[in-house]
């Protein structure tokens, strides 16, 4: 069944019975709020639903599904809507449930190393709470300050760390789902080695809502290194720089970063916060190495090796914590930038083989300059996953159409040197239609069927993914 | 620097939601049209007419304690608090304001010599004000009948334009420094008149001669915040010509502080008053700033634990956080300790906490747990607002903690 072009207009009697299993503050349906529910972290995303409901047990999630399935209600799910792909746009109108309130850590357990949580609890929380015990959840998309576990979890998010830590689905130990039906499901456990027949919860992880809805999560979690250390490397080239990186992971060292910055990042942070880079320079790579003290100092010295031989122009440790601190927040506003720098821009989330980074990014400067774009490439290059930013404007359709072009051939790029079309962000609507590029039809056909298995009357997050046949 | 944020800048806002994890309304209620994100595409649609500027809209643009931690999170740097206050803007030139609106703004506030009367006759009815430090009891319950229970102060008998001199001077044996203009605002004027009055002593003692420009008016920010633009510029200009022959001026206020410091942008480039308005911005300084840099000693009576509320007018507005707790480390017998979230809002915002009673109370109560985890005996903070939050709130939750302003623990031994 496709919901994604049904006009659903929710009638009183259903907003009656919402309103009576989340309460008066449970539920918003005025223009004004549906308004404030049509985006999500994207540009080029809108669609407003028609309710928003926010429950705060598991159970009131269950009988929400279970009045949607039989009124077969649009529902798509939400944490902070902070994701990158269209993902939590209600794209189908119907109802918008919103897990923001589900917001209690329930048990940190410090002798097993795990932490059970609802999930609209913000992962910036859930770290500080962690630290006080001196433990950390290491995945670490940048959208941390909002983004919340339940959003994570359904993305499979990941970050820098992911070159040493991997990504949310290395640490999902259990969940606790609400299927459309309103079953309600506890699946995985909570210990690191569980092979119980299918891996259900890793099938829910990335799904982007639309097999069940996620209201608890465990989750293993580490104990934070007792030292860190940051490298910082300038190269002419960007390319050189890619070389580089593959140079420090073949000589054995696995940094817990490797952040790559291109000249127009450079130039940004020179203007907010100077800290004396090269304006000049084509490329500046960040690795953050942490583990115990004597093999942190070892490593560094390992990568700015690595990085002399590769060709960089300058390549030294962070002086003290202080300058440390100030490379990474000057990263973070760097990247920040890129995302304010156009009325549109394209963040896209290419991921390639480690051997191919320095071959991607030669070729994102070919297609930057055959459709003379704009195109600054920043990115996590410690785990192949760059993000080629393509700068435009929706309403100049000749540049847009560009720009399309453009993103459509980095794609290509990318599926050709065997990587994929997305490393963090997640298909939702930005990127189905590449899914056939990406995916063989027998594949998709898979997982429409696993789909139809959770969720028969298609209520839940429809019309993302994959494109309708 | 001449730009002034419109609601234009809106699009500026790349939706990475940052804002949340500062915003102390959306972490009560977690409802997106209450918080920078959601608000500023709101008011993006509402300018493109995709989205009527109704009541509706209007009440959303009131969900916002104005307190900056938004702007100061955004890696955009998008000014959200200037463009809610730029959409209220557009919002009264359209339809105008409501008559008691109308009334309080443009006829009270903005008329010092008139609020001092209707006060003034408001202080003799027995249990509005407070004289020689003893309120009448029970009018606090009273006036919370039409505040949803927020505990007003009660008025200064008398006020504090007839308790200070026009100069006061260093006490004998001090050398003096300089000459400053103190601004008191409203709050010290009418409603803690002893705390302004003890200001002035302050910094008499600290060696300046302390001048009490007797006409001036409210500093404007709260009729400029609620969008009356044309009216809160009437009361910028009122003010800027009284202080202009300064070149020192001291607020025990942070809110007034703010207003004062930002005059320059309640002015387009093309207005010859802007240029006026950043002249005399650049004299503003909080009490708290101005004697940190004075090296001013002091002591308490008995040892204290005090602990010390950012308010967000002075933090996030003026970037002065520092300072005060310098001056209250360097008091002889005061032992300070941070509270948890020093820096988050009260939850006053002015009329915020009585439109939207609860929200202001679940902040305040965030607030108050901070506190009481302290053990400190006394919370300082450094705006008369936040005074009013704090100490309604230390009454509510009936907490052993003293509420005061930063001044009235420099007094020295009395």
């Amino acid at each position: 069944m496709d919901l994604g072009r049904c006009n659903i207009a929710l009638s009183k009697s259903i907003l009656e019975k919402l309103r009576e299993i989340t309460g008066e503050k449970g539920l918003l349906t005025s223009p004004v709020d549906l308004a404030s529910y049509s985006f999500d972290g994207t540009t080029s995303w809108q669609s407003l639903p028609e309710a928003v409901v926010f429950p705060t047990t598991t159970e009131q999630v269950s009988q929400i599904l279970k009045l949607a399935t039989e009124q077969r209600i649009p529902v798509t799910p939400r944490g902070a809507g902070s994701n990158l792909s269209g993902g939590s746009v209600p794209v189908s109108g119907g109802i918008v449930l919103c897990t923001t309130r589900m917001n209690m850590i329930i048990k940190i357990d410090t002798d097993n190393f795990t932490v059970t949580t609802e999930v609209g609890v913000v992962l910036n929380d859930l770290n500080q709470e962690l630290a006080r015990n001196n433990l950390f959840f290491p995945p670490d998309p940048q959208s941390s300050l909002a983004a919340t576990i339940g959003g994570c979890v359904s993305e499979n998010a990941g970050g820098p760390y992911a070159v040493k830590y991997g990504v949310f689905k290395n640490y999902l130990l259990g969940l606790t789902a609400v299927l459309p039906s309103g079953i309600i499901l506890k699946l995985g456990g909570s210990t690191v080695k569980n092979v119980t027949g299918y891996d259900l919860p890793q099938i829910i992880c990335g799904s982007e809502g639309t097999l069940a809805v996620i209201t608890q999560v465990t989750l293993r979690i580490l104990t934070l290194p007792p030292a860190h250390k940051t490298v910082i490397a300038v190269f002419d080239k960007v390319v050189t720089s890619g070389q580089a990186v593959h140079r420090v992971l073949t000589e054995g060292i696995l940094p817990a970063k490797i952040e790559m910055m291109d000249n127009w990042v450079i130039r940004r942070i020179e203007e907010t916060t100077p800290l004396g880079l090269p304006l000049e320079a084509g490329s500046l790579l960040l690795f953050e190495l942490d583990g115990n003290p004597a093999a942190v100092e070892k490593e560094a010295e390992g990568v700015i090796k690595s990085c002399q031989q590769a060709g960089a122009i300058e390549v030294r440790s962070a002086r003290d914590n202080e300058e440390a601190v100030n490379f990474w927040t000057a990263r973070r506003a760097g990247f920040s930038a890129v995302y304010g720098a156009s009325p549109t821009v394209f963040a896209e989330d290419v991921t390639v083989p480690f051997n191919r980074i320095s071959d991607l990014i030669a070729k994102v400067e070919e297609i930057a300059k055959k459709y003379n774009l704009t195109i600054i490439i920043i990115g996590h290059a410690g785990d192949g996953n760059l993000h080629p930013s393509v700068l435009t404007d929706k309403s100049n359709a000749e540049h847009y159409h560009r720009a399309e072009q453009a993103v459509n051939e980095i794609f290509m790029t990318a599926l050709e040197y065997g990587g994929a079309i997305s490393g963090e962000h997640g298909i939702g609507l930005e990127k189905k239609r590449f899914m056939k590029q990406a995916m063989q039809p027998e594949a998709i056909d898979i997982l429409r069927g696993i789909k139809k298995v959770f969720d028969p009357a298609g209520i839940l997050n429809p019309g993302k993914i994959w494109e309708e046949k | 620097m001449s730009h002034n944020p419109t609601v234009d800048d809106a699009n500026q806002c790349m939706k990475c939601g940052f804002c949340m994890y500062n915003c102390p309304i959306y972490k009560v209620d977690h409802i997106e049209s209450h918080v920078a994100r959601g608000r500023n595409m709101l008011i993006r649609q509402a300018s493109d007419k995709n989205l009527p500027a109704d009541s509706d809209y209007a009440e959303r643009l009131s969900y916002c304690l104005l307190c900056g931690r938004c702007a100061a999170i955004c890696p955009a740097k998008v000014p959200s608090p200037d463009i809610n206050v730029a959409a209220r803007t557009n919002l009264v030139t359209q339809k105008g304001l409501s008559l008691p609106k109308k009334s309080i703004y443009r006829g009270i506030l903005q008329n010092r010599n008139l609020m001092a009367q209707l006060l003034g006759v408001a202080a003799w009815v027995p249990g509005i004000s407070v004289k020689d430090g003893k309120p009448l009891r029970h009018m606090a319950d009273f006036t919370s009948v039409f505040t949803k229970g927020l505990a007003l102060p009660r008025l200064s008998r008398p006020f504090l334009s007839t308790r200070l001199p026009l100069r006061t001077l260093p006490p004998e044996g001090v050398k003096t420094k300089g000459r400053v203009a103190f601004f008191p605002g409203c709050a010290f004027e009418f409603f803690f008149a002893d705390i302004g009055a003890g200001i002035a002593q302050v910094l008499a003692k600290a060696g300046y001669v302390v001048i009490y420009p007797k006409d001036l008016t409210c500093c404007g920010l709260a009729v400029r915040s609620a969008g009356d633009l044309h009216t809160a510029q009437l009361m910028a200009k009122h003010n800027i010509e009284k202080l202009a022959s300064f070149d020192r001026i001291i607020t025990g206020c942070a809110t007034c502080g703010s207003a004062l410091k930002d005059y320059g942008n309640w002015f387009s480039a093309d207005d010859p008053w802007q240029s006026r308005a950043q002249s005399l911005s650049a004299k503003v300084y909080d009490f708290s700033e101005f004697l940190a840099k004075e090296g001013f000693k002091s002591q308490v009576d008995e040892p204290l634990t005090v602990t010390y509320h950012d308010p967000c007018h002075l933090k996030w507005h003026q970037g002065v956080s520092n300072q005060p707790r310098e001056l209250l480390r360097s008091i002889e017998g005061v032992h300070f300790v941070e509270m948890e979230g020093a820096d988050d809002c009260c939850g006053l915002g002015g009329a915020f906490s009585i439109a939207h009673r609860d929200i202001s109370l679940a902040i305040q109560n965030k607030k108050m747990q901070s506190i009481i985890k302290t053990g400190a005996q006394v919370v300082v903070t450094s705006c008369p607002g936040c005074l009013i939050q704090l100490k309604d709130g230390v009454r509510r939750n009936k907490l052993p903690v003293e509420v005061m302003h930063i001044s009235q623990l420099m007094r020295g031994k009395q």
